[in-house]
């Protein structure tokens, strides 16, 4: 209670035009906005240059906070509407999903061979792999530990919206991840 | 066939029921179900295994380079919100606000053109400086102090505060008309609470004096 206080009060700071208050609401949030920016738009440039517009926006629009949500899930909620709006304005990125799934043969290299016998690595190829939408929602939940409301209020999407894309986020990931020759036994 | 719809309404909670993030009615319900459906239990190693995963993706993101925070502080823009306008020229618009009789707003157009004269004379200082003229951050030889010039100090008093402390302009105005200064000849381990007094004591060229985080 006491750190969104603290937090809505910096907001409010920002919203008045001290810089200092921006200052610290970056340091505290744009590793985490860098990150789901970069993992949606998959290049570190476009995910710095993103990661600062987004504060530049927070800047500029500090006034309309309404404190209804965290600070965090606000800003996360304008570096999502960023990456996404760089993401259709970036036609040509297309997701390859197919080549996520595409293990290596037994002519591969000693490393690769090792990365197939790892599940791990070969889950998170296929979490690589998902789509921006599906991505986006399987971060937020599993990394950024955000509730359905809070996902909701990010994603712009009503709450049963949220459970059912994740949902099938993880159906989708266990399709990708039979092409990849394991079966979760799910679904 | 509801047995199913019921088992997917569950499943759906599942991710947030593992990161502990799922209210206590929803809660409560899932717990109920997993413990008469155990079968369903195993999906909550693979909730486990994608979390983890997800963690180690997002790590492997790295960090943005450093210097971000310079780099976002330089392109705010100089005015901060709208309702302000514009930095001095709304000062001017305000003396008349507050001189309603005509013969007070002569006084005031006086004090306006005063404060009109010293922000020219603030950036003719910061124009013919230019290497002394910082990006908002940056980090050049000196200790840095946040100082705001009182409304009615004039140009020759304001340059002879900024030679008697041997201090420049580096960068300006903020919002509230605070200035950035760089006393050249101390670093920041010299700037103590005694000279930010000895700042503040000249109460007519200053109106505010702080430390700057530089």
């Amino acid at each position: 209670m006491g750190a969104v206080a603290d937090e809505a009060s910096l907001i409010a700071r920002i919203a008045a035009g001290d810089a200092v208050a921006l200052r610290i609401l970056f340091a505290r949030h744009h590793v985490r906005v860098y990150r789901f920016i970069r993992r949606l738009v998959r290049d570190a440039a476009i995910a710095e240059e993103l990661t600062n517009e987004v504060f530049l926006e927070v800047w500029r629009h500090a006034k309309s906070f309404e404190g209804s949500a965290s600070a965090l899930t606000w800003v996360l909620s304008i570096a999502h509407h960023r990456a996404v709006s760089s993401l259709r304005k970036r036609r040509e990125e297309s997701w390859d999903e197919s080549a996520a799934g595409a293990l290596p043969d037994a002519a591969d290299d000693p490393e690769v061979a090792a990365q197939k016998r790892d599940a791990g690595a070969i889950l998170r190829r296929c979490l690589d792999a998902l789509s921006p939408e599906h991505k986006g929602v399987v971060d937020l939940v599993y990394y950024h530990e955000m509730s359905i409301s809070e996902t909701s209020t990010v994603l712009q999407i009503p709450e049963n919206t949220v459970k059912t894309r994740l949902f099938y986020a993880r159906k989708r990931l266990s399709q990708l991840l039979r092409q990849a020759g394991i079966d979760r036994g799910w679904p | 066939m509801i047995e199913d719809s019921e088992r997917e309404e569950i499943e759906k909670l599942l991710p947030w029921y593992v990161t502990g993030k799922l209210g206590v009615s929803d809660a409560n319900k899932v717990e109920l179900y997993l413990a008469q459906h155990p079968d369903a239990l195993p999906q909550l190693q693979l909730i486990g295994a994608e979390r983890e995963e997800t963690m180690r993706a997002n790590e492997a993101m790295g960090w943005p380079r450093s210097g971000m925070s310079d780099r976002l502080m330089t392109s705010l823009p100089r005015s901060t919100t709208p309702s302000r306008g514009h930095g001095r020229f709304a000062k001017f618009a305000q003396f008349f606000r507050m001189y309603p009789a005509l013969g007070t707003q002569w006084a005031a157009v006086g004090m306006a053109l005063l404060i009109l004269a010293q922000a020219a004379f603030i950036a003719v200082l910061l124009t013919r400086t230019p290497t002394y003229r910082l990006a908002a951050g940056a980090h050049g030889d000196g200790a840095a102090v946040l100082i705001a010039f009182a409304d009615n100090a004039k140009a020759s008093e304001i340059a002879r505060f900024l030679a008697d402390f041997e201090a420049t302009i580096v960068d300006g105005p903020k919002p509230g008309g605070v200035y950035k200064i760089k006393l050249r000849n101390l670093d920041k381990s010299q700037l103590d609470d005694t000279l930010l007094s000895k700042l503040s004591e000249h109460r007519d060229v200053v109106r505010i004096v702080l430390p700057s985080r530089d």
